[in-house]
């Protein structure tokens, strides 16, 4: 049996095809992180800070900061000759011209100076920043931005409630009190999830549906599915090819992601933050900071989303496979899976906006696979529940296992002409 | 009518076929060989499906491929494995074709009401071809290639899943046909067309080995070929004397039929050639048991 | 052979592909189309934009002079009075101290946030939705735009490299300024867009399987060996060029069908040039606009169908032949389109790329059929 999955598996990897495409989709990815490099030089300063005073913001931490700040201010005022209160300040009343007369290293120093400090202002202000939040407004303004009502808005309002217990706890361990990347200029939670993984998720759906669609429906379309389904392994050969398939699907995400994100941490270089948690006061993009349900350091939470990840595409392998399965067709197949993934993510939007549906219909695996940046998050606007992805992966898989039920039975039955 | 002069056909490195001249005219011939000597290659050639790497192959003298259409439209050709649309019926099917062959719809449906009797089909007429059985599909594959009424009609395997009955059937409406036009059959069931062939060609080594009546042929085997009875246990050893043709099991004695070329034994029965004796005599490297 | 062709688009337009096509359109008119034309104008300050153009078009036509100018700036002059007004019976606004527009306008919430004055302002403008204010705040920016207008665009001249200087130049001569609002071609080049992409993904739905369908069913054994022989090769082009053909204008037909729900009509002789925003190679009006991204839609798309009926000759399967046209349809979704259709006359890309682009394109693609359709006359089938 390990050698027939062998033999379909090879189907997909020796084609020419998939070669083709994985190498355009990691040159594309890389592409991606590259272009959106010309920051990484500065993102050294959140791992500076890190290293030098630890990853947690204490008050003595940040005293300490402060006066070595100060100290290098100290040396700026002897390097231009002036009176300098703030990196800040001395940049909002400096011409262009004089700006030139520094030296590189002079200006790399300023520049370099001017991070720390705003690093410092930031961390400065956590407490009063985060004395302003409120989980309540935060829904209450959602409500009022999508006009909802009724069932959803008491939703909302319930879930809100369970986060602020969350958000009070986080407070009180101080738990956002670690040094990350600057989240507004950088944006770097937003850019390795919601830009890069879920670039990655794309193109493996692409390859993986492809790749499914052809293994499960080779048979038909080469017309030798006389001569296999009559052989000794005959029609169990099906099952074969689901777990080809999955196999396919595993090892095309392990390598997509694996290059890619060996790309992105050569490039982007994580050093001291990878236990940076994600609910880090720093991790501030748009109007709230992320805010995990659960305590989730950056490395837990990179590996908890590609674990879920993960799953939900073997999920949609196993859908894809239904889908062949039925219509024999790989040409049909692909886009049928088209429709079902974009009538899935689309769903929870034609819902009426008074109605608990508009969230139920969110627990589907497009919705969880196009929003990586907002999983396990609880500020994640309609995804925000705190077991969405565990319920919508179990509920799934149940989904699955009956679709593969229904179909191997209609299999083992059906005339083959 | 038709004449293949020095025909040659080679893929890169291997040649398939050199050599071949042949003339054929009215009549039915049967093409005979082994899977892979060439036959497949001569009829897909013969069928403007694929053209010669040297030589011509000439219809009245004009060359087939710049006939282009007008051979095209004499031809009939019903192929080893051949398509069709599962969700269309015979009607339909062949409707399809008869537009490609250039008959008019009217014309059509008269022919194809004609033909579908003729294999035997007239009930299934507007039935879905996905629940024919093999022989029904077989069975179309023949009408289609009868729609023009071609001068010169080309089927490979053409009883690959007709049942004796239908077997039968079918030699005797290629008979008819082999008449006035141009039939070739290629086939190993020898006894499809052994009894109403006019001629046979064989090839063997890439060339025409035989090409000639069923009885010239068998006359080349003349004297040699025997039958006896031996033991089974017998048998072994006899394979290093004789050619064996077949074996048959008869009341605890083996019933052998072999060839050999030198003195006969006493005990052997001397018999009649027959083409299928030719046929494994001929191609007998290819297959198990050498003398 | 007229039947002949008929049933090779019988072929191509099964009830299965029409249900697909229909789906599809379905899914990606609601993904990338639907919100150009229920959002639309999209908030404020687009509706007041919108408004005002339409107002504009309507008292100047589609030029501005120096009377309607001024004209303009009188409007401006008696809602400012208006505003004083409103803002002077409202006792909260004067507790503020804001009882003129002037007062209201010199609020900078940067420099100086005062809470009060915040509220009033969010209920001012996203509450109580003041029409007039908004309008003000419109009317400002058009005016900014008109006064600099001269300033501005020698600026820019300054700034410019060759050649884009020399078109600069030619604006500034022939006084072609920006002054319209531009809410309506925005709107339009996004929905164009997201049109574009949609036929472009029906057409190819459409039209790929067309030769490998009848390759992996065995038939080009019996069809090559009719009279009609490998002819039949360029019908199928005729079947699905044709195919596309109907698809491309049909679904044309209905997505303009729905823009006219935008009732952007008044703005469709307004030479683009004059929309804020982007400058132009050449002077179409709007609507001349319109139907040059139709043409391009048209072009494109046929050079997308030729190779697809390329790559339907050649690729051995379905996913091999969806495979090989997902980046190329990705690019052209992403960036394509982009640039070759509403950037077509985009005074920022080089005068002769986008045309060069598109007859390499035509070129190709029609290159590839020619070549591909000899090739079947000649070679060995085998399969």
């Amino acid at each position: 049996m390990m050698r027939i999955i062998f033999l379909e598996c090879k189907k997909v990897f020796m084609s020419p095809l998939f070669i083709g495409l994985f190498i355009v989709f990691s040159m594309f990815n890389m592409y991606l992180i590259v272009d959106n490099s010309y920051f990484k030089e500065e993102l050294k300063i959140a791992n500076g800070l890190a290293e030098t005073y630890g990853l947690e913001i204490t008050n003595e931490s940040l005293h300490q900061l402060e006066e070595d700040i100060k100290l290098e201010v100290g040396k700026m005022t002897e390097m231009t000759g002036q009176e300098v209160e703030s990196v800040f300040s001395f940049f909002d009343q400096l011409s262009m011209e004089d700006y030139e007369k520094y030296s590189e290293e002079e200006q790399s120093f300023f520049h370099q100076l001017q991070l720390k400090e705003a690093y410092l202002n930031v961390a400065k202000q956590i407490d009063s920043d985060y004395e302003g939040l409120s989980m309540k407004a935060l829904a209450e303004a959602e409500i009022e931005k999508y006009q909802l009502s009724g069932n959803a808005a008491e939703i909302l309002l319930t879930e809100a409630e369970k986060l602020s217990i969350r958000f009070d706890k986080l407070k009180q361990t101080g738990e956002h009190k670690q040094w990350f990347f600057l989240g507004q200029p950088y944006e770097m939670h937003s850019f390795l999830f919601r830009t890069i993984v879920k670039a990655v998720v794309f193109e493996a759906l692409i390859l993986i549906v492809l790749a499914t669609a052809l293994l499960t429906t080779y048979e038909f379309e080469n017309r030798t599915h006389l001569l296999v389904y009559a052989t000794k392994r005959g029609r169990i050969v099906m099952k074969d090819k689901l777990f080809a398939s999955l196999l396919v699907t595993t090892v095309i995400v392990a390598m997509l992601l694996g290059v890619t994100l060996a790309a992105y941490f050569t490039v982007f270089d994580y050093a001291y933050l990878w236990k940076s948690s994600i609910s880090s006061a720093l991790n501030w993009e748009y109007n709230f900071p992320y805010i995990t349900w659960w305590d989730m350091p950056f490395w837990k939470f990179l590996s908890l989303v590609i674990v879920l990840l993960y799953s939900c595409i073997l999920l949609f392998t196993a859908i894809t496979y239904a889908i062949a399965v039925a219509v024999k067709n790989s040409y049909f197949t692909f886009f049928i899976f088209a429709v079902f993934f974009a009538i899935c993510f689309m769903l929870p939007g034609f819902m009426p906006l008074s109605s608990s549906l508009l969230f139920i219909t969110t627990f589907n695996l497009s919705v969880v696979v196009m929003n990586p940046h907002l999983l396990f998050t609880g500020n994640g606007g309609l995804v925000m529940f705190k077991y969405h992805e565990v319920l919508t992966v179990t509920v799934w898989t149940v989904i699955a296992l009956v679709l593969y039920w229904l179909v191997s039975n209609h299999f083992k039955k059906v005339d083959i002409h | 009518m038709i004449v293949l002069k020095d025909v040659s056909k080679r893929y890169g490195d291997f040649t398939a076929l050199h050599d071949i001249n042949l003339e054929f005219t009215n009549g039915l011939y049967g093409l005979l060989a082994p899977n892979g000597a060439g036959k497949t290659t001569m009829i897909k050639m013969l069928a403007t499906l694929m053209r010669p790497s040297g030589g011509e192959i000439l219809y009245d003298g004009k060359d087939i491929f710049q006939m282009e259409e007008t051979y095209r439209t004499l031809l009939g050709y019903l192929p080893q494995q051949f398509g069709f649309y599962k969700n269309y019926s015979p009607k339909q099917y062949l409707l399809y074709l008869a537009a490609l062959k250039g008959i008019g719809k009217k014309e059509a449906l008269v022919k194809i009401e004609e033909l579908l009797e003729k294999v035997a089909l007239p009930d299934v007429m507007n039935k879905k071809m996905k629940k024919f059985s093999g022989g029904m599909i077989q069975r179309v594959g023949i009408a289609q290639a009868l729609l023009n009424d071609p001068k010169v009609l080309i089927l490979d395997e053409p009883t690959a899943g007709l049942d004796p009955k239908e077997r039968a059937r079918f030699r005797h409406l290629l008979s008819e046909l082999g008449r006035d036009r141009l039939v070739l059959v290629s086939t190993h069931i020898v006894s499809d067309i052994e009894s109403i062939a006019n001629e046979i060609v064989m090839i063997k080594n890439r060339q025409i080995l035989y090409k000639d009546s069923v009885e010239k042929i068998c006359q080349t085997l003349e004297g040699h070929v025997y039958e006896t009875s031996i033991k089974y246990e017998e048998l072994d050893a006899f394979r290093n004397r004789a050619i064996l043709l077949s074996e048959k099991q008869e009341q605890g004695n083996t019933i052998v039929r072999f060839i050999h070329k030198g003195k006969p034994d006493v005990a052997w029965l001397p018999v009649t050639p027959q083409l299928e004796d030719v046929f494994l005599y001929e191609y007998r490297d290819d297959v198990d048991g050498e003398v | 052979m007229l039947r002949v062709l008929w049933n090779e688009m019988k072929k191509i337009w099964t009830w299965k592909m029409l249900g697909l096509l229909f789906i599809v359109n379905l899914i990606l008119f609601f993904l990338v189309i639907e919100f150009e034309i229920e959002y639309f104008p999209n908030g404020r300050p687009e509706l007041d934009s919108y408004r005002i153009g339409m107002e504009m078009i309507e008292k100047y036509g589609i030029e501005m002079d120096e009377e309607d100018i001024a004209d303009f700036k009188q409007v401006y002059e008696a809602q400012v009075t208006e505003a004083d007004r409103y803002l002077q019976a409202r006792s909260e606004f004067v507790e503020v101290g804001w009882d003129t527009y002037e007062k209201y306008r010199a609020y900078d919430p940067f420099e100086h946030p005062e809470e009060r004055k915040e509220e009033l302002d969010f209920q001012l403008m996203h509450e109580e939705q003041v029409d007039l204010f908004w309008e003000l705040q419109e009317r400002e920016r058009l005016i900014e735009f008109h006064d600099w207008k001269e300033v501005g665009l020698e600026s820019i001249i300054a700034d410019s490299p060759e050649p884009q200087k020399t078109r600069y130049v030619e604006l500034l001569e022939n006084r072609m300024f920006q002054l319209y609002p531009e809410v309506a071609i925005r709107n339009f080049d996004r929905f164009i867009e997201g049109v574009a992409a949609t036929i472009l993904i029906s057409v190819l739905l459409v039209v790929s399987p067309i030769y490998l369908q009848d390759r992996n069913r065995r038939l080009l054994d019996l069809q090559y060996t009719t009279e009609k022989g490998r002819a039949l090769y360029r019908t199928k082009v005729l079947a699905g060029t044709l195919s596309s053909f109907w698809v491309v204008t049909g679904l044309l037909a209905v997505y303009f069908v729905i823009y006219a729900q935008n009732k952007t009509s008044p703005y469709f002789d307004v030479p683009i040039h004059m929309f804020i925003g982007k400058e132009y190679w050449y002077d179409p009006t709007f609507f001349q606009y319109i139907v040059l991204c139709t043409i391009g839609i048209y072009v494109l798309s046929f050079v997308f169908v030729f190779l697809a009926m390329g790559f339907s000759t050649i690729m051995p399967n379905y996913v091999a032949l969806i495979g090989i046209q997902i980046p190329l349809v990705i690019w052209m979704i992403g960036d394509g389109f982009n640039r070759l259709l509403t950037g077509m006359i985009d005074l920022w890309t080089a005068k002769w790329m986008v045309p060069t682009v598109y007859i390499v394109f035509v070129i190709v693609s029609v290159g590839v059929m020619v070549y591909l359709s000899k090739r079947e006359k000649k070679r060995d089938i085998s399969m």
